[in-house]
């Protein structure tokens, strides 16, 4: 049975197989606002945020005709996002910096004309969580008062006393942290042939995590999902003859 | 278009498999009709507001495997249910380390007497060293004749109907200065607007520190004293030094996750106004009973550059983790639900100087000189007169 699916499989991919097929390499960037699903249970005064970053990476397309494509974007991005409280906890906030290496597999589906065209990405993604920054302020429990005038508002907390600001390396939690991360892609943009061999693109794409950054360590769990839009252009090589 | 149209459909199916989020409510907000809901507002606050699940042996998802089945069967209306529920929140909490922890119960089917349950109570009990506080009279009528000079200063005031402060100051040998009270409300004692006792004796403790050229050394008594603001420390340790130190760090929780925490964040005794550095011997005398703000202060003590705080006493109770009673600040600490009148916990974990978490510990004594009740019945005080003697004259 595995081998019949495989064969039909291999049949559907050479059936459009055309004289075209060629490879082409490329460079791409991109600013990204990422936003992280998740919910802040009762917790009064806070709510999370999304938070810009950027991307960087090198798509490697293999062209099997004039319409169809398989991509894959071996890529460096930003994932980042902050918890910020309000009121009284006004100032009190959290950032979360991560940066991941991400390899996006997709197919590439082209239409329109010979030199400018349309294209869709459908695809999926794995990425690992390198490295994380985590930058804020809290609440400083040993902090000293302000010497404020007899019958003072204090309208924000840290209108009375300071808090504890940090910008530090993020260290990961093996018991809670998931660092593999993979999801789902869905992308289009428009391409113009500059020259015989090159290629300039611009894209907009969304990136949908759908294994939570955390470890299932405990009961009543809040997941935590990246949803990542992108803005990106780049140019395409394409080699051989 | 084959292809397009399988990828679409792919993509789609995949993009909706995320897990669902569970909804977590204020556990003050449950309506406990019954004892399974009573049971998950305590056991959901817990899960998102108990500051140690870092270092505590306690299983809390064992816990609710083991629990809420039986809790499911049994009726909050029904006496001997509720009877019976005490033991189960006995069984559930006994190994928690955070030492401050208390659970009150609110029903009329437990006697206030047995509405408290402390697990660090109920654990310290079963040590051979257990032993109730030294009797507040030792302190007021016993230590003042016997061991302090002519001239000592001595008051209490009622600040409720169930607080009472008093505090005990005076010199020994001439140039000893001694200070013991009962809990941490020194800044709310000096800022009485009426004169009282209890005030004038902080105020003479406060007026010779300023002095300090005239003293052979300090011992600052905090055994059997229960705690209080942790605004005195910069009062009471901030009066014997010139510059900020540091004691260690806290951290609170930053989400709900049980281990979703805010950094290590330092924590300082900042010094007080003209306040100079008393470089001369600091004796903090200590035991079993000093728990939270009198545990910290013999932290905050021992933590002093120039290495010249010396402990004299027992391992003090385990309980130093700062608490508020509200939750809000830290996103974590202390909360209440319908059956539970108050869930009394640590708002942040403190770790010490030294890189080491003492909650549910205790911290150790340089010299461990044990309550000896005989002793004390006996009119003398062996900790108080090791500490002088390591006092050269």
């Amino acid at each position: 049975m595995k081998k019949k699916c495989l064969l039909l499989g291999l049949g559907v991919i050479a059936g459009t197989l055309t004289s075209r097929a060629q490879f082409s390499i490329g460079l791409e960037g991109g600013y990204n606002k990422n936003h992280i699903i998740t919910n802040i249970g009762f917790r009064a005064f806070t709510k999370y945020e999304p938070l810009d970053g950027f991307n960087i990476g090198i798509p490697v397309k293999y062209d099997l005709n004039n319409w169809f494509a398989i991509q894959a974007d071996p890529q460096y991005i930003q994932k980042s996002y902050k918890i910020v409280r309000s009121s009284y906890f006004e100032g009190i906030n959290h950032t979360n910096k991560n940066s991941y290496i991400q390899l996006p597999l997709m197919a590439h589906f082209t239409f329109g004309g010979q030199k400018l065209k349309g294209f869709l990405n459908l695809g999926g993604y794995a990425g690992y969580w390198s490295s994380s920054r985590i930058k804020g302020t809290q609440i400083n429990t040993f902090a000293k008062e302000y010497e404020l005038p007899d019958g003072a508002q204090t309208p924000s907390i840290l209108d009375g006393e300071p808090g504890y600001s940090y910008n530090e390396k993020f260290t990961f939690d093996s018991r809670r942290d998931r660092r593999i991360e993979l999801g789902v892609l869905v992308g289009t943009g428009v391409s113009y042939q500059l020259k015989p061999r090159y290629e300039l693109f611009a894209e907009g794409r969304y990136y949908r995590g759908l294994t939570d950054q955390q470890k299932n360590y405990m009961l009543n769990q809040i997941p935590r999902y990246n949803d990542t839009y992108v803005i990106q252009v780049g140019c395409m090589y394409r080699l051989g003859k | 278009m084959l292809q397009l149209i399988l990828g679409i459909c792919l993509v789609s199916a995949l993009a909706s498999c995320r897990k669902e989020s569970p909804q977590i409510n204020d556990p003050k907000r449950y309506i406990e009709g019954s004892f399974s809901e009573a049971f998950e507002a305590y056991w959901n606050g817990m899960n998102n507001n108990y500051i140690f699940w870092d270092t505590d042996p306690t299983n809390w998802d064992e816990i609710y495997r083991k629990y809420q089945p039986i809790f499911a069967k049994m009726n909050i209306n029904d006496s001997t249910d509720v009877r019976k529920s005490y033991t189960y929140f006995k069984e559930m909490t006994s190994t928690l380390i955070d030492s401050h922890y208390a659970l009150r119960i609110n029903s009329p089917y437990v006697q206030d007497s047995a509405a408290y349950i402390s697990p660090s109570d109920a654990r310290h009990q079963k040590s051979p060293d257990y032993h109730g506080n030294i009797n507040p009279n030792f302190f007021y009528s016993t230590i003042p004749p016997k061991y302090l000079d002519k001239g000592y200063v001595r008051g209490f005031i009622n600040l409720s109907a169930t607080d009472q402060f008093f505090a005990v100051a005076g010199k020994i040998k001439g140039n000893i200065l001694y200070l013991h009270f009962n809990e941490f409300s020194l800044n709310v004692i000096k800022d009485l607007p009426t004169p009282n006792n209890a005030q004038k004796a902080l105020q003479y403790y406060f007026d010779e520190v300023k002095k300090p050229e005239g003293l052979k050394g300090i011992i600052i008594d905090v055994r059997s004293n229960g705690g209080g603001y942790l605004s005195d420390l910069d009062l009471l340790v901030g009066g014997l030094t010139d510059k900020e130190f540091p004691i260690g760090a806290t951290r609170s929780k930053i989400g709900n996750g049980r281990l979703d925490y805010t950094p290590w964040i330092p924590a300082t005794v900042h010094p007080g106004k003209d306040a100079k550095l008393f470089t001369g011997p600091i004796i903090v005398l200590a035991d079993l009973n000093s728990v939270s703000m009198a545990e910290m202060t013999t932290m905050a003590l021992k933590a002093m550059p120039g290495g010249n705080v010396k402990f004299v006493g027992e391992r003090t109770w385990g309980g130093n983790g700062p608490l508020l009673n509200n939750n809000d600040y830290y996103n974590s600490g202390q909360f209440s639900t319908g059956f539970l009148s108050l869930v009394y916990t640590s708002s942040t974990a403190l770790r010490y100087v030294d890189g080491k978490l003492y909650e549910g510990i205790g911290f150790p004594p340089d010299i461990e000189v044990k309550y000896n009740k005989a002793a004390l019945d006996a009119g003398t005080d062996p900790q108080l007169e090791k500490a002088i003697s390591l006092i050269p004259q």
